[in-house]
């Protein structure tokens, strides 16, 4: 596949970093030459020095031949100017544009072929929003993700001693919970994958991933360990995009504080937000925080611009009592380094993001996917289409899909019916299939076998 | 409905020398819209691409057959690319493909369309054909191979050995 990505920046550097190892082919548009040049030295594609949405130089970067546009530059109007002349000029058949400004994203009438032509939108802040909003909404879990418009979701969950099932086999779930359905899809002992079985027998620390409709999430992650206590007070550090967001999602079901550095800032989100006290002052201030109570708060989330700010203001936060603490953070060595330290949670945003762009890379009518394990594991929901003659997947009962190693359905949505897989579940045109893959080399084959046959018509 | 009634010598291109699938797929949605009025290229193009998102239509020794349904159209319309030289179209054997089969038929489709698409994936996967259709200097030797191709006699065992 062609893809040619617009701005150098993070995101598109990040996103460029992740594809390129799944054999596109890579083009990277901006204005900085230095910018370009790192880019060029650590990977394997392709740069071209221009203003994005001028046509001479998305011609120059290979437009005419580009399966897709990806414009993730800093500004807003150039990312939606570059669709627009991708469209008219090249006919590019898939566009892709950040766009971050609320005001645009208010009319959403203003992203279709005849005005703007954006097809798909993205926005790095939505993204983490709502992936905070969901590890807030299920306390205990590391990571909750959507499928199929929130029916299903996949939850990643790390055993401990006083859940019902540690030291159990997977199979006496069910008689533990008789009326609840769930799939464990995959289990990372100690960092390594283990293929779930009946017989398996969950240890203390397992990271555990399950899959089951939204409405039994808790009671199977009662089962893993004991509940954490709901969250009731949240501390905010940060008041951009992501944290006035945040702040919204939130404030009508918790008692939200949001502390920004800058007073003005501070008072013009203030006016935004029905509930939520809005502090003006450092997020990293020890007197500050022990004022507006830390010890008795349940999450701190730091998600202001700045790695430091937030990781500091976490640890801090975390000493101080807070009871659970997220920090937002950028660079990918960041993360690495504070995962094995006293943040409980480092959220990334490419990781958040980079799923939303890869559900347009997959082959195959693939919905949605998500990056998990920074990009070694990955969990899609892809459609079947076709009959038994034109299809690998439709007309079959899951135990004679030949699904590559390390691969595992989860669930299958028909209409508005979740079904948590079994082995003679049979998929019909249409469904959408949830997989789980522990290795993401094997996505191919996977790809494969979703797609329809010459004879589809 | 044959193979034969459905392709005409203005909807056959030489010896094409196109970059991309992209690319290749827009000239023959430009083949496929040339002189019926009531499809526009852009509609063709887009229909290709639909089909081409739920799975690849190159099918492998170089041959790709994109597809697609139309509103407006009362029959079967086919075109023909041949590429100077292949070009990347996610083959089921990963292999370049240099020549290009496009048909679109009516949004009701029928199962004599179903038969059309059967006959063109026997047609290439007939490897003498695909060599004659490599070798061709003319629109009009193209479209005498495509249209003059008979099954071998002994059924069967053909698609591979050839």
């Amino acid at each position: 596949m062609k893809i040619i990505i617009l701005g150098a920046g993070q995101v598109g550097s990040s996103v460029a970093a992740n594809l390129s190892s799944e054999a596109s082919d890579i083009t990277i548009v901006d204005s900085d030459a230095e910018r370009l040049q790192t880019l060029q030295d650590s990977l394997d594609v392709r740069t071209v020095l221009g203003q994005a949405s001028h046509p001479e130089t998305l011609r120059q970067a290979g437009a005419e031949d580009a399966d897709m546009i990806l414009a993730v530059t800093s500004s807003d109007e150039t990312n939606m100017v570059a669709c627009q002349v991708a469209y008219t000029l090249f006919h590019t058949p898939t566009k892709i544009a950040r766009v971050r400004a609320g005001a645009y994203l208010a009319s959403p009438e203003l992203f279709t072929q005849e005005a703007i032509p954006v097809d798909v939108l993205i926005s790095p802040e939505q993204a983490v929003t709502r992936y905070v909003q969901r590890l807030i909404e299920n306390p205990g879990a590391l990571q909750v993700l959507d499928f199929a418009g929130g029916k299903v979701q996949l939850v990643a969950v790390k055993a401990f001693y006083g859940g019902p099932l540690v030291g159990h086999e997977l199979r006496e779930l069910r008689t533990h919970m008789p009326s609840v359905e769930t799939r464990v899809a995959a289990i990372f002992r100690r960092g390594n994958p283990i293929h779930p079985e009946g017989n398996t027998v969950i240890e203390v620390d397992d990271e555990v991933f399950f899959i089951a409709a939204k409405r039994d999430i808790r009671a199977v992650m009662s089962e893993l360990r004991r509940l954490d206590n709901p969250i009731k007070r949240i501390i905010l550090a940060g008041g951009g995009n992501i944290g006035s967001s945040l702040a919204k999602v939130l404030e009508d079901d918790y008692q939200v504080k949001l502390i920004d550095h800058n007073p003005a800032h501070a008072r013009t989100i203030a006016e935004g937000l029905d509930k939520t006290i809005v502090l003006s002052g450092d997020a990293a201030d020890e007197a500050l925080l022990l004022e507006e109570n830390i010890e008795n708060t349940d999450v701190f989330c730091a998600v202001t611009n700045d790695d430091e700010v937030n990781i500091l203001s976490a640890l801090l936060a975390k000493r101080l009592g807070a009871r659970k603490v997220m920090a937002l953070i950028n660079r990918a060595a960041y993360v690495d380094l504070v995962e094995a330290g006293d943040i409980d949670i480092a959220i990334s945003p490419h990781q958040a993001m980079i799923g939303s762009l890869l559900a347009h890379v997959r082959r195959g009518d693939v919905v949605v996917v998500h990056s998990l394990r920074r990009g070694a594991a990955e969990a899609i929901e892809a459609v079947a289409h076709g009959d038994p003659g034109s299809s690998k997947v439709v007309g079959r009962a899951i135990e004679d899909i030949k699904l590559p190693r390390g691969t595992t359905i989860g669930a299958i949505v028909r209409g508005d019916n979740v079904m948590i897989a079994h082995h003679d579940t049979v998929v019909e045109a249409e469904d959408h299939v949830i997989l789980f893959l522990v290795d993401k080399k094997r996505i191919q084959e996977v790809e494969q076998l979703f797609q329809v046959g010459i004879t589809f018509m | 409905m044959q193979i034969a009634d459905c392709i005409l010598p203005e909807r056959i291109v030489c010896g094409a020398s196109t970059g991309s699938k992209k690319r290749g797929l827009e000239l023959l949605s430009g083949l496929l819209s040339e002189g019926e009025e009531q499809l526009s290229s852009v509609v063709v193009f887009e229909s290709l691409l639909a089909r081409e998102r739920l799975g690849g239509t190159g099918v492998g020794h170089g041959v790709a057959i994109p597809h697609g349904r139309m509103k407006n159209i009362d029959h079967a319309v086919g075109a023909f690319l041949q590429l100077e030289k292949g070009v990347d179209f996610d083959a089921i054997d990963n292999r370049p493909v240099d020549l290009l089969f496009a048909l679109i038929v009516p949004e009701q489709s029928t199962g004599e369309h179903l038969k059309l698409l059967a006959q063109l994936a026997q047609m290439f996967s007939d490897e003498k054909l695909r060599d004659a259709l490599r070798q061709a200097q003319s629109c009009s030797e193209i479209h005498q191979l495509l249209t003059q191709w008979n099954p071998p006699p002994s059924q069967g065992n053909t698609a591979s050995q050839g």
